[in-house]
């Protein structure tokens, strides 16, 4: 009876030693992947090629660190419009956006951020190319009335609940519109490649990569040192 | 043993230092100041208390090992280096108990 109580706490132990070292290890690896995005990000931008929308986001899919920035093409219809209060644009002038929610072609729907003006909305299927671009996280337009279709972020969520179907995550702000050929003319609005936000700096994660797998280490050597202290008292 | 006292108790000083510098100067100045300017300011803190704190982790492993301490001690004294206070008790602790050295 002892014997197998003995078993079971030194298997109990190993798995808890061998999860603490296992959780150690992936934080390491965590805060290495974050240091090579600061690495990254410290890079100067250098556009892509243009790009079809569907090669680089799909509807319910997050958008991926890469497809950030990307400029894309697509075409669908404009089935709404909404308005984004209080957004700055690249030569940091604060204007209200003209967006419109879009239904692609081939299935989904995408926040199209159109002016930095009030338009109406062009009818039919219209040729959009724009810079795709992550949601806003944080409220820009915290009083925006969604009564009036104002929102208070540029964020697929918000709008969600007015249409069924699928979403694309992120939003694009459109450089040019064609309907049938013909170019629609319009105030567009201007803004850098947006820089993905990863806290801290390179050296800093990288000093929590080793603190990480210290632990690890650590974690490992408690047991071996509990084992030979015991032995040499 | 001398060495790695004096060893453990400077590195627990300086974990405590920086630790001090990151609870009330660095979190505050980032978390609840809008300051660019004043965050770029102190941005050294957080790495360099990350290298500093591997340093005495290593050291207190290497003191209470020395000192045949248990593994729960040993733990406090790891976990110590965390907390702004902790350290510098830890140090006293040390600094009284092996004066003699």
């Amino acid at each position: 009876m002892s014997r197998s109580k003995n078993l079971a706490n030194l298997v109990f132990g190993a798995l808890v030693v061998l999860t603490l070292v296992a959780v150690f290890i992936a934080l390491g690896f965590w805060q290495l992947d974050r240091a090579a995005q600061v690495k990254e990000l410290q890079k100067p931008y250098v556009e892509k090629p243009i790009v079809e929308l569907a090669k680089v986001a799909k509807p319910n899919r997050n958008l991926a660190g890469e497809s950030v920035n990307r400029i894309v093409r697509f075409t669908g219809t404009y089935v709404s419009q909404f308005f984004a209060p209080n957004q700055i644009d690249k030569r940091k002038i604060e204007s209200t956006w003209s967006i419109g929610l879009m239904e692609i072609d081939g299935g989904g729907y995408l926040l199209v951020v159109r002016s930095n003006q009030l338009s109406e909305l062009p009818r039919g299927d219209v040729a959009v190319t724009g810079r795709l671009i992550h949601r806003q996280f944080d409220d820009v337009a915290p009083n925006a009335q969604s009564s009036k279709g104002e929102l208070r972020r540029i964020d697929p969520s918000l709008v969600v609940s007015q249409y069924g179907g699928d979403y694309y995550d992120g939003y694009v702000v459109a450089q040019s519109e064609e309907v049938n050929g013909r170019i629609i003319s319009a105030e567009r609005v201007t803004i850098d490649p947006v820089q993905s936000t990863v806290p801290g700096y390179y050296w800093q994660h990288i000093a929590y990569v080793i603190i990480w797998w210290l632990m690890a280490a650590v974690v490992l050597f408690l047991p071996i040192y509990s084992r030979l202290r015991e032995r040499n008292s | 043993m001398k060495g790695v006292v004096l060893r453990f108790r400077v590195m627990a000083l300086l974990a405590g230092v920086m630790s001090l510098l990151l609870w009330f100067v660095e979190l505050p100045v980032v978390y609840l100041l809008d300051n660019p300017e004043l965050a770029e300011k102190v941005k050294w803190i957080p790495f360099v208390h990350g290298y500093i704190y591997a340093f005495y982790v290593l050291t207190a492993i290497h003191f209470t090992a020395k000192a045949r301490f248990t593994v729960r001690q040993m733990i406090l004294f790891i976990l110590a280096g965390t907390l702004p206070i902790l350290s510098f008790i830890a140090e006293r602790r040390v600094a009284r108990n092996y004066k003699e050295l």
